[in-house]
């Protein structure tokens, strides 16, 4: 009997398999073409444009029909690898610089220098095209950048004497001087969510010339020296010598850390310029907030690090979604992406339109301005960097910030760490 | 007095379960200030929450997918589980122990490992973006668990019990399916929420497989609620979160009484 079943199993095994179809999806060349994109929009005003855009695309091009999708931030990366592998990636794919190089030098995305206008090439600064750029192929389209900026609570400030900067940049010294002359018992100077911290410290480790890395693709070798040591350094002085940062908030996520802010337990916090938009939807009556100048050691520079739409080397439709790329590239669109988002257009046209449409209120023109000092990172060029980040920085640097390590072990583990990381 | 101080610790070990139930509850019912302010408790408890989550992410959809490849998977796996079980916990060969092996070593491998052969394999047989697909991956990774457990019942089942069936003419089949199954509802209804409850769950591997938006399942849905750099739209999130689990509540209120009354059961005959 059992015998009988294990065969009649095998049979129906057989035959399922036989007649499954097998191999790639192929285009049958009937109807219109079907774009896939997968976008990352996260907040509603932005997932409402994005909708908008392609709604608008597909009623200008029956021939050319998008489909949109909805990707997580979190799962972005190992979704592509598996995708990527399996020739089945999204035709236009929503993601971050400092992720899709990888994938570049993989050889994964198609180059869309060819396909991207003189106009949409020339609103965009060469800095932010340099971190879309891998071997001479432009990658990416870059659309919105973040800087991290630092929030006051003028009413604090105020009562404890720090004059609120006008000047276009604020320097990690003055910083520190206001985070002291704020510290009380009761509330801390700064607060800072650096539960995440290697991404904050490589960008505003620019400001002090920290390069982290020298060369590029598989021959990028780390450098860790004082440079850039600086910024974790001046943190945890700030937070175990000075004590004017709250150290339980170096362990907690941006957006924990503006509970506490909103809630008067901090006079500043240092977080990512979208946090704007949750402080200007949900400050209690009263409560006086802004955006202070750029932050500068020995420059203001911080790492541009610009959200991309690329398109997969092996999508059998490069050219159309080139277009559609093209299409969501228009200022108006990507300053309706970036209002919602509350994240700085990479073009300057689209940054016009933004400063237009807010007229500069709640921190949008400190934040504009702080766009000028984005620039491309040595980081963004190395091809184990996304590796190097999770398993070394992140942990290495968590410890030194917990005070459970001292610098010297911090420089050690990071630079000891890239060799484990990279075979070297 | 010893009754109450039992009575107080069971209090507070209830509440200590709920508590993250309660505190979805209390988020999911603030307003967007008490989000960024207020304490456990909302002051003036509102809905908007749930209209955004539902508005937002089309939540009945992603149940409804959710639902169907739960069942599908919860399906497979008992029929697959129970007489692969039975024959590792009954019959003694070499292949027992290196399946055993096996069993184990196949739950150390990280997700990630295995995701891609399975995501080539399915692409062969045009089951990526396909309901059926993601079935077949979760039962493939609730398997070598629900062999495990369902091995423990078997075992725990008298083998005087088949051997009387045996003596009266029944044969392997007959025994499995009249005499072993009956008696193993509890263990069969154990592996079912088990297996229920990881494919209801399960992200990664849905979000690899599926890219057609009507096809995405609960756990996808949730996690666009979630952006860059740890941002979450908690209110939503809390409202969307809570709404996923009540069906997985109502799945154990149902299964619940099914698997007292069979371990009950199993005690009298025991």
């Amino acid at each position: 009997m059992l015998r009988r079943l294990g065969l009649t199993a095998a049979a129906v095994l057989l035959a399922g398999c036989a007649t499954a179809p097998v191999g790639p999806d192929v285009d049958d060349g009937a109807g219109p073409i079907t774009l896939r994109f997968q976008s990352l929009a996260f907040q509603e005003p932005s997932v409402a444009a994005t909708e908008r855009i392609v709604t608008a695309w597909n009623a200008e091009h029956p021939d050319v029909q998008v489909q949109l999708t909805q990707g997580t931030w979190d799962a972005v990366h190992d979704q592509l690898v598996t995708q990527f592998q399996g020739g089945t990636a999204p035709d236009v794919i929503h993601d971050e610089s400092a992720d899709i190089a990888g994938f570049a030098r993989q050889g994964y995305l198609a180059d869309l220098g060819p396909h991207l206008s003189g106009e949409t090439r020339s609103g965009v600064p060469q800095g932010v095209w340099d971190a879309v750029t891998v071997d001479g192929k432009v990658v990416a389209a870059p659309t919105l950048l973040q800087s991290y900026v630092v929030f006051a609570n003028t009413t604090v400030l105020e009562q404890a004497g720090v004059t609120i900067p006008t000047s276009p940049t604020w320097t990690w010294d003055e910083l520190a001087d206001a985070a002291r002359r704020t510290t009380s018992p009761e509330r801390a100077g700064l607060g800072w969510g650096l539960r995440q911290p290697t991404a904050t410290v490589m960008s505003l480790g620019l400001g002090f010339g920290g390069r982290f890395f020298t060369g590029s693709g598989d021959t990028a070798a780390v450098q860790v020296g004082d440079a850039e040591l600086e910024v974790p350094r001046r943190i945890h002085e700030m937070a175990y010598t000075d004590r004017s940062l709250d150290p339980t908030s170096l362990t907690q996520s941006g957006s924990d850390v503006i509970t506490g802010f909103l809630a008067g337990r901090y006079a500043m916090v240092v977080a990512g310029s979208y946090v704007a938009q949750q402080l200007a939807e949900a400050a209690p009556p009263g409560f006086a907030w802004r955006v202070l100048p750029a932050l500068a050691g020995t420059s203001p520079n911080q790492a541009a690090n610009p959200q991309t739409l690329s398109v997969p080397a092996d999508s059998p439709h490069v050219e159309q979604a080139a277009e559609f790329i093209e299409f969501v590239m228009r200022p108006d669109n990507v300053a309706a992406l970036a209002q919602g988002e509350w994240l700085i257009p990479a073009s300057q046209p689209a940054r016009d339109a933004v400063e237009a449409a807010t007229g500069g209120q709640n921190g949008w023109e400190p934040t504009l301005d702080g766009a000028q000092y984005l620039t491309t990172a040595p980081f963004q060029a190395v091809a184990d960097y996304p590796q190097w980040k999770d398993q070394i920085a992140t942990p290495a640097l968590q410890r030194y910030l917990g005070n459970q390590s001292d610098l010297p072990t911090l420089q050690r583990e990071l630079t000891e760490g890239w060799a484990q990381v990279a075979g070297g | 007095m010893r009754r109450a101080l039992q009575y107080l610790a069971l209090a507070c070990y209830v509440a200590f379960l709920g508590f993250p139930l309660l505190w979805l509850l209390g988020t999911a019912l603030k307003d967007r200030g008490e989000l960024a302010t207020g304490g456990l408790v909302p002051l003036s408890p509102t809905f908007e929450n749930f209209g955004d989550a539902v508005r937002r992410a089309d939540l009945v959809t992603a149940a409804g997918n959710s639902l169907v490849v739960a069942l599908g998977t919860t399906a497979l796996v008992l029929v697959l589980a129970l007489p692969a079980a039975y024959a590792l916990a009954r019959f003694r060969t070499r292949l027992k122990v290196a399946a055993n092996a096996w069993v184990l070593v196949s739950q150390v491998f990280p997700v990630i490992l295995v995701v891609l052969p399975l995501f080539l394999i399915l692409r062969q047989f045009r089951l990526v973006d396909s309901l059926v697909g993601l079935t077949l991956v979760h039962a493939v990774y609730a398997l070598p668990f629900a062999l495990w457990m369902l091995q423990g019942y078997i075992s725990a089942i008298p083998r005087d019990v088949e051997e009387a069936g045996v003596v009266d003419g029944a044969g392997r089949v007959r025994v499995l399916v009249s005499i072993v199954a009956p008696l193993l509802a509890p263990g069969l209804v154990a592996t079912a929420m088990f297996t229920m409850i990881s494919s209801w769950n399960e992200f990664f591997f849905a979000l690899v497989l599926i890219q057609d938006p009507a096809k995405v399942t609960l756990p996808l849905t949730l996690a666009r609620f979630v952006g860059a750099e740890g941002q979450v739209q908690l209110g939503a999130l809390a409202a969307g979160a809570l709404l996923a689990t009540v069906p997985s509540l109502l799945f154990f209120a149902a299964i619940q009484r099914r698997l007292v009354s069979g371990l009950l059961s199993g005690a009298v005959k025991g």
